[in-house]
């Protein structure tokens, strides 16, 4: 093998990752972000540090002082955003989102079991890979997102036919439908479904993302959305929640998701 | 069928492997000769949106269009070997008979009339879909919905029946596991994933892919961790991302090669498939040919060993493109114009006896760029090799093997070389070596401890896997 001690490593690669690499940590960035009352505190802090065994706990002490409703929304949903903006940083990496996002959804299953009737969350939104098409995790990694930002997902899973996903969005009436795709000859079905939809009067956002995916080909039938990644699944629907039509979103995409790439 | 398990190095030394050239060269094809010291361009495409409206359509797109356009611009360029790959879309596996014969069939044609007019040693390489659902079931009578398990084996037959020269599948057992386990940095759930229930499922698959091979008289190529290892691959991406640390993405690649090895244990011949960015770990311990890919797949994905990947191929892919116009063609045009004059490069440099350097230069540019490409150095892959080989008849045992040597050869160049790691690449190596020493050493004990440690992960079904 040739020798490679004299070379100069600098003149041919650059490790930006490490030169940006930012110097605050969890710990920091939580002491400012998180609900100063004790007890809320510490559900949020379970969450952002992904303490999967003392959540419980936590949350059951805080039930004792705040509604259910209270601890989900100052307390666990709190402890999320902290963990949205270590990720938006880069400080955090998806797995820490994935695994914080566990711990929050067990606090949230023990509030939910103290709350009569159904929790009213921020908006629902049905899921689903295209007919064919196997490769889900994106569509996974989409609908924790989803789901740590309040929202209630119906995952329709992965090779869904078409008109399931019709019949499923008339059913379920939710504000957002999302389709994913890894292939150019799965994600075909797409424009199949928004003239579905329409034909039905359904003029709900479809979000569409995946490998193959591209923005031109997905604003090329009506009610397509694109995503690039699925960080931008909870900030699309934030503002489809806001009022923004698809229209609207297309016309404001460049400014919504510039703000986490 | 009899499975027969690497326990030594087919190599004796990391220094004896260098593009174009494996210990067990193949022929099949069109006089198709790869690894026996030519490096053969292998160009890879996708079917536009819209193409798989109906059997015709499709058939127009892949032998009308594509195959056309390849076979005119490597007669074009002087290229005098080329192979073609066709990645089945999933109308192909769902309806093989209706959607696939007609392309394979119409592929072969077309390269046989190039064969016979211009003598340009031709082959191609069908890579099925897998369409199985862990959550319908994994093996044949399982099932009901979509009968996939069938469809898929059934697919293969039929593309063996119609002018495949090359058997290949990027299976995908395991990756219920595997995927979630990398959105949870869980080391030990990859290994039970990938290195355990995805060794077991290519075994049960692979001899059958063989068989059909064999009696169809063309090649069984072999299996690559697309859906595994380069899913860690892509989510640790490159400097700007902060999905999962480049540090687990490397150590998956590692135990990806322990799985990949069992298509060749089960008779598989090579060449393996391009996306397999284990292949010089696998041609280390077996000597069989690789395909590969790196810069000029930069039309499907970007890596961080555009450069070393190349150091030991046998053939040079550009992994695949959507077919659609460019200013210098059609886009496999284009990039076959890519992979041929690189392919052009590498057997030059055999030609005059440089192979070795420019083997070592390839090697060099990226060999700091980032951990995966660290252990993929073909030094290093020697030695996770060796760690593969020493437990190679134990599925479990190699594949953690693969990983701790992997761990600690990153581990020892961060600490005094050239590779420089993150403060969170560092924390999460840290954290793979501490979870991979912590596990035990017999299979048994730790299947048991993964069948309760798992056993509520969504889809994953220990039927599946016979378990």
């Amino acid at each position: 093998m040739l020798d490679l001690k004299s070379v100069n490593f600098d003149r041919i690669l650059r490790r930006y990752d490490i030169q940006v690499e930012s110097k605050e940590s969890p710990e920091d960035l939580a002491a400012r972000m998180v609900p100063k009352d004790p007890t809320l505190k510490k559900v949020a802090e379970d969450v952002v540090f992904m303490r999967y065994k003392t959540v419980n706990d936590d949350v059951t002490a805080a039930l004792r002082e705040y509604s259910p409703e209270d601890v989900i929304e100052q307390g666990l949903i709190k402890g999320m955003d902290v963990v949205g903006e270590l990720y938006g940083r880069g400080i955090y990496y998806l797995p820490h989102v994935m695994v914080a996002a566990d711990a929050m959804d067990k606090g949230v299953k023990l509030c939910e079991s103290k709350i009569r009737g159904v929790r009213e969350t921020r908006g629902k939104v049905v899921m689903h890979v295209a007919e064919g098409d196997p490769h889900d995790i994106g569509k996974n990694i989409a609908a924790v997102l989803l789901k740590s930002n309040g929202y209630t997902v119906v995952d329709m899973g992965r090779d869904v036919a078409i008109s399931d996903v019709v019949t499923t969005v008339e059913h379920e009436k939710p504000q957002m439908v999302t389709g994913t795709a890894l292939m150019t000859t799965t994600m075909s079905a797409f424009p199949k479904i928004a003239e579905r939809l329409q034909e039905k009067n359904i003029n709900i956002p479809f979000i569409c993302a995946g490998g193959a995916v591209n923005r031109a080909y997905v604003e090329s039938y009506p009610l397509g959305v694109f995503a690039a990644k699925a960080i931008q699944g909870p900030i699309l629907a934030n503002k489809v929640i806001e009022g923004f039509d698809w229209r609207k979103l297309r016309e404001n995409w460049d400014k919504l998701t510039a703000v986490k790439e | 069928m009899v499975i027969k398990r690497y326990t030594k190095m087919e190599y004796g030394s990391p220094d004896e492997m260098v593009f174009g050239e494996s210990k067990y060269p193949v022929s099949y094809g069109l006089g198709q000769v790869v690894g026996a010291g030519v490096v053969v361009p292998e160009i890879n495409f996708a079917p536009r949106p819209g193409a798989e409206k109906n059997p015709e359509s499709l058939r127009r797109e892949y032998v009308d269009y594509i195959t056309k356009d390849i076979l005119d611009r490597a007669v074009t360029l002087g290229f005098p070997t080329v192979q073609l790959e066709n990645e089945h879309i999933f109308q192909m596996v769902n309806e093989p008979q209706k959607y696939a014969k007609p392309v394979v069939a119409g592929q072969k044609e077309l390269m046989q009339k190039y064969y016979d007019e211009y003598n340009i040693a031709l082959s191609i390489r069908h890579t099925l879909a897998d369409p199985r659902l862990a959550e319908e079931g994994l093996r044949p009578g399982m099932d009901k919905k979509h009968n996939y398990p069938e469809k898929c084996i059934q697919s293969i037959e039929v593309a063996a029946e119609n002018g495949a020269d090359l058997l290949s599948i990027e299976s995908t057992g395991g990756k219920e596991m595997a995927d979630y386990a990398i959105l949870r940095q869980d080391i030990r759930g990859w290994l039970f994933g990938v290195g355990y229930l995805g060794s077991i499922d290519m075994a049960w698959l692979w001899p059958q892919i063989v068989d059909i091979a064999k009696k169809n008289k063309v090649r069984a190529g072999g299996d690559t961790n697309c859906a595994g290892a380069n899913t860690s691959m892509f989510l640790a991406g490159g400097y700007l991302d902060r999905d999962i640390p480049r540090t687990f993405a490397a150590i998956t690649r590692a135990i990806a090669s322990a799985r990949t090895l069992v298509a060749w244990e089960c008779g598989a011949t090579g060449p393996d498939k391009d996306c397999g960015y284990e292949g010089p770990i696998v041609k280390a311990i077996a000597g069989k040919p690789t395909s590969q890919e790196g810069k000029d797949s930069h039309c499907a994905h970007a890596d961080l060993m555009g450069n070393l990947i190349a150091q030991t191929c046998d053939m040079w892919s550009n992994e695949s493109v959507e077919y659609h116009p460019e200013f210098g063609g059609s886009s496999v045009q284009c990039w076959l114009g890519s992979i041929g004059y690189e392919a052009a490069l590498m057997n030059t440099a055999k030609q005059l006896k440089q192979d070795k350097l420019l083997r070592d230069l390839y090697m060099a540019t990226d060999r700091y760029r980032s951990p995966e490409a660290f252990i993929l150095a073909y030094d290093n892959a020697y030695k996770i090799g060796q760690a593969i080989t020493e437990y190679g008849n134990d599925i479990y045992m190699r594949a953690k093997a693969a990983g701790i040597t992997a761990a600690r050869l990153i581990e020892d160049e961060n600490k005094t070389g050239k590779l420089r790691l993150s403060k969170h690449e560092q924390d999460m190596l840290r954290k793979i070596i501490t979870d991979l020493a912590a596990l035990p050493d017999e299979e048994s004990k730790f299947l048991d401890q993964c069948l309760k440690a798992y056993k509520d992960v969504p889809m994953f079904n220990p039927r599946n896997y016979d378990l």
